[in-house]
């Protein structure tokens, strides 16, 4: 399941294409959590019609043709499994209208506390191919600074339910996190190991604006994270999880042979997406996005919330980014409508975008990215700090570069955005 | 034109903040000089900056005709002057276009520093003064007592005192009574010579220089020649006029009037606040006293943070400098900072207003370096060297002595918190002089102190050691010896021009060690270590580090994530733009600053 070195090859114009789903809750926020989430609302029958709601959105996008090849479906959250066996009927309804690619990865993500082994055959009957599990930690008192609602021993059992189903296994896992000591770490590191998984993501914790976590660290509760401290947390993720088979192929990432992450890798490498649901976001080319702006679910859309006449795009708009309302009760009362936000790139731009964020892979990005990017220029100053190094016509970060990549990533876009739309 | 003796030429003087230009909105609104419409607040205050801080920066004046209760017309002048101890000068000079002043005093603040030094003003200029108790309607207002703070502390008689409020307007045509029956009209000699004093300055894009004069002896009129006499310059008068508030041309002031005049001249350097005025010919003989060249006492580098608005930075100090001659300026180069100028100004908070308008109204980045005083340093070799930054200051054997200034600072503040103002001037070096009583609440305290102390928030100090009571006021005394030093702050092994600093030997020490630890705060990581030393001479008094950054990536990046994620690095790199890159260390404009805020 490995990807294609540079799939930004086969960019423009209509071609494959990864889908996005956004199920906006969860049982519990957790306290670091920034992400669009409340409790499944109690009204009888409501995660049917979220699930309705999702496939009147999937047609919509079918319609268009923009479904046509699908190669990557992810359900995320929030906790997709709050939806329960609606979650099948949603994956159904993907289905009857999209063209999935046969042997396409389909994602549903999950938390130790919402998984249940019956409802995990289930999917995996109706086409899931993965799941990604959100464990955080093996230490409870770590789980309960993140103001998780399972301990260790429930994520270990959910790991094995769900590994149990066939399906390949990612989990996520959480270091820098207040009160979290390298030991600690290393033992969550070691279980995650044991569980088998094919996949890993390690995530510092990085404390958001407005969630518990921050008023707690405001109030003094808990003591700040210590960047160094979570620096050594990740260079012992990789260590560790490298010597077990888990290859670090991306920032954050780590996978045996086989077992990258296909949708995320899309993220990465200039694939376009299509989001549904609340708050999710699309990544779509310029004739597609004129293509949905000129049918008649989007409204009149000179006033359809984005300020602007959107039938002409602007001049030299290549790539279009938009992000649907986060209002969920609006998206069930109409699954397909106008973007919230909405934001044009040229070439260039998404280019730069696209080396920029290319940048994250081990593999890292051609000369002939780098120069469309327009920047060159700035990964040999960056090489020249032993950020990024350059080898067999390919960019790529330094084991330090993994580390510091917003040096990179700042320094990449930075260049190549000065040529953007006035 | 009306009899001089229905003239009244008058002042409104205060301790910052008492009101002033409030009561003078209040007077305009009464007297129909500004149409409602055109209302707003602080009208006399036309710079954006002196609305937002509600200070008065520059000194106006607006002619009013006022219907007294006798019934006749009178025609007042009211001269509106700074309230900040930077630009007493200015004061003193428009009171000396007076015959009265109101003396605004806070009804709940009371007595303050400036209250007793714009009185002291007042008094050498031989006015009538109408003490009027501001701000009633406050629940804190207790005029009984401010009125005894002005009868015990200020010996002028308070029983008259007016009661008002600027906000409601009440007493205020009290005040404006009180003034034609208590200030005299002005006296002069219509056939004398003409003798005019130029009180304040501006310069129109247009016209050039407009004088504000007020017309002692003689009368003046368009086309007539006439002589400055400070500067020795001859030329015509284009134009004179009333300002109501706007320029209204007349044909004639005569003896006893305030207006405006318009001569042509280009160069503000040629008129100055403080000069006479008379004609070409037949002029008068002597000047009117007082007039003084007006110095800075306060330099600080200013650079732009980005290179290439140097140009830019040039024009907008020249264009500057026409509105506020005391502004003066030098080019000064900095291995760290590049092409910059070395600026004078007349105090901090002149400083500051001209910093904010050269970013506000010239858009421009700029960074300034920690304020110095005039040094004068004696070399062994018997030279006398003018030093206004650390960058020129000689070696340490090449010095005989350093000279510095001194200043006579008043402090007025409760009893309860002498002990305060004791402890904190002493850590600043200054003399104690004496004390007295100025009513039961309120001591007033002298000292002689540098005034390169002063200009390290003294201020802010006084002010939160004393929880906001303490008051300042202080006048230039001359220079004595100190046994001053340059500290060198040097960073990554590099010494910073810009961060340099002359401190006295004894407290050399502790600065350093402190400063050092506030740039280990305000520097942020690098991509490498970043030692900071201090070092008086080749010798390093305090050593601080900034350890290499280990992380920095934004490990989640999906879909929705990556617009906000490139918005968040593209403003990072907005804020790098306010840094400044000193070798390869990038330094925040703080860390210039921070020398300023060294608290012991």
């Amino acid at each position: 399941m490995s990807e294609p070195a540079d799939t930004r090859d086969l960019m423009p114009g209509p071609g494959p294409v990864s889908l996005y789903v956004h199920v906006p809750f969860c049982v519990l926020k957790c306290a670091y959590c920034d992400f669009h989430s409340a409790p499944l609302p109690a009204e009888p029958g409501i995660a049917d019609h979220f699930a309705w709601a999702v496939a009147e959105g999937a047609a919509h996008w079918a319609a268009l043709g923009a479904l046509d090849d699908v190669v990557s479906i992810y359900v995320g959250g929030g906790t997709p499994t709050t939806l329960g066996e609606s979650l099948v009927t949603l994956l159904d309804g993907i289905r009857d209208c999209a063209r999935v690619r046969a042997g396409a990865e389909v994602t549903v993500e999950s938390n130790p506390d919402t998984t249940d082994p019956a409802t995990a055959a289930r999917l995996v009957a109706s086409g899931v191919t993965r799941f990604s599990l959100g464990v955080q930690s093996f230490d409870d008192e770590v789980l309960r600074t993140l103001g998780r609602c399972h301990d260790a021993a429930r994520a270990a059992r959910a790991a094995t339910e769900l590994a149990s189903t066939g399906a390949h296994l990612s989990l996520d896992l959480m270091c820098g996190v207040p009160g979290q000591t390298l030991a600690s770490w290393r033992d969550t590191l070691e279980r995650a190991i044991a569980t088998g998984a094919g996949h890993v993501s390690v995530y510092p914790l990085a404390v958001e604006h407005g969630t518990v976590l921050a008023d707690r660290l405001a109030s003094g509760a808990i003591g700040e994270p210590d960047p160094d401290l979570a620096a050594e947390m990740m260079a012992l993720a990789e260590a560790l999880l490298g010597e077990a088979g888990l290859a670090r192929y991306e920032v954050a990432s780590y996978a045996r042979a086989g077992e990258r992450a296909v949708h995320n890798s899309g993220y990465w490498t200039g694939r376009p997406y299509l989001g549904i649901g609340p708050s999710a976001a699309s990544m779509v080319s310029a004739e597609t996005f004129a293509a949905a702006v000129r049918c008649e679910a989007w409204g009149d859309p000179g006033v359809a919330g984005i300020g602007r006449t959107v039938t002409e795009l602007p001049d030299g708009a290549a790539r279009v980014r938009f992000t649907r309302s986060a209002d969920t009760v609006a998206f069930l009362r109409k699954p397909v409508g106008p973007p919230e936000d909405v934001e044009f790139l040229t070439a260039p731009e998404a280019a730069a975008e696209d080396a920029m964020l290319g940048l994250r892979l081990a593999e890292g990005i051609t000369d002939r990215l780098a120069e469309e990017a327009g920047a060159c220029e700035a990964l040999a100053g960056l090489a020249a700090q032993g950020l990024v190094e350059h080898a067999g016509g390919r960019w790529r970060v330094t084991p330090a570069g993994w580390l510091l990549g917003n040096e990179v990533f700042a320094a990449v876009w930075n260049a190549g955005a000065r040529r953007g739309l006035a | 034109m009306s009899q001089a003796t229905h003239i009244r030429n008058f002042s409104i003087i205060a301790h910052i903040d008492h009101g002033k230009s409030t009561l003078a909105d209040r007077v305009l609104e009464l007297t129909h000089t500004v149409a409602d419409r055109d209302m707003v607040e602080q009208v006399l205050d036309s710079m954006d900056i002196e609305r937002e801080r509600g200070i008065t920066i520059k000194a106006q004046a607006v002619r009013v005709l006022y219907t007294a209760e006798d019934g006749e017309t009178y025609q007042f002048n009211l001269i509106d002057t700074p309230g900040h101890v930077d630009f007493t000068y200015e004061v003193s000079r428009s009171l000396q276009a007076c015959e009265g002043a109101i003396l605004v005093v806070d009804a709940a603040q009371g007595v303050e520093a400036q209250t007793v030094a714009n009185a002291i003003m007042a008094m050498n200029a031989e006015l009538e003064i109408i003490p009027l108790i501001n701000k009633i309607d406050l629940p804190a207002a207790d005029p009984e007592r401010v009125r005894h703070e002005i009868e015990e502390g200020l010996a002028i008689p308070a029983d008259e005192a007016v009661l008002a409020s600027g906000k409601t307007g009440q007493g205020v045509r009290d005040a404006l009574e009180a003034v034609i029956r208590r200030v005299p009209p002005p006296e002069g000699d219509p056939d004398a010579p003409l003798k005019a004093l130029i009180f304040d300055s501006y310069f129109d894009t247009y016209r050039g220089v407009v004088a504000l004069v007020r017309i002692i002896d003689g009368s003046i009129s368009k086309g007539e020649k006439i002589r400055m006499m400070a500067t020795n310059t001859v030329t015509d008068v284009e134009e004179v006029g009333v300002r109501r508030p706007a320029n209204l041309p007349v044909d004639e002031l005569a003896f006893g009037e305030v207006g405006y005049l318009i001569t042509g001249l280009k160069d503000p350097a040629l008129v100055k606040v403080g000069d006479t005025i008379t004609l070409a010919k037949n002029g008068a003989a002597e000047p009117l006293p007082g007039y003084r060249e007006v110095k800075p006492m306060v330099f600080t580098g200013l650079f732009p943070i980005d290179g290439d608005q140097y140009p830019d930075l040039r024009d907008a100090l020249d264009k500057l400098t026409l509105n506020d001659p005391a502004l003066i300026y030098e080019p000064e180069s900095s291995h760290a900072l590049g092409f910059g100028f070395r600026v004078g100004f007349l105090g901090l908070l002149h400083m500051e207003v001209i910093k904010e308008r050269l970013e506000r109204e010239f858009d421009l980045d700029l960074l300034a370096t920690a304020p110095s005083v005039e040094y004068h340093v004696f070399t062994t070799k018997g030279e006398r060297l003018i030093v206004h930054s650390p960058q020129d200051m000689p070696e340490p054997s090449a010095i005989e002595r350093i000279e510095e200034p001194y200043l006579k600072a008043t402090v007025l503040v409760p009893p309860d918190h002498v002990g305060a103002v004791m402890e904190l001037s002493e850590s600043r070096r200054a003399t104690f002089k004496d004390m007295q009583y100025l009513s039961a609440t309120t001591v007033e305290m002298h000292y002689e102190i540098p005034l390169s102390e002063l200009i390290m928030d003294f201020f802010d100090q006084l002010k939160s050691r004393t929880r906001g009571y303490a008051s300042l006021d202080y006048e230039y005394i001359g220079y004595q010896p100190g046994k001053l030093v340059k500290l060198d702050i040097l960073l990554a092994g590099k010494p910073v021009d810009a961060l340099s600093f002359i401190v006295h030997r004894d407290k050399a020490y502790q600065r350093g060690r402190v400063l050092t630890e506030k740039l280990r705060e305000i520097i942020p990581r690098q991509m490498f270590e970043v030692p900071i030393q201090a070092a008086i001479g080749g010798k390093i008094l305090a050593r601080e580090t900034v350890r290499a950054k280990r992380k920095d990536v934004l490990a989640k990046c999906y879909g929705g994530d990556i617009t906000r994620k490139r918005k968040l690095l593209e403003k990072q790199k907005k804020g790098k733009k306010r840094m400044k890159n000193v070798g390869n260390v990038e330094v925040p404009q703080d860390a210039f600053m921070a020398i300023l805020k060294v608290d012991e």
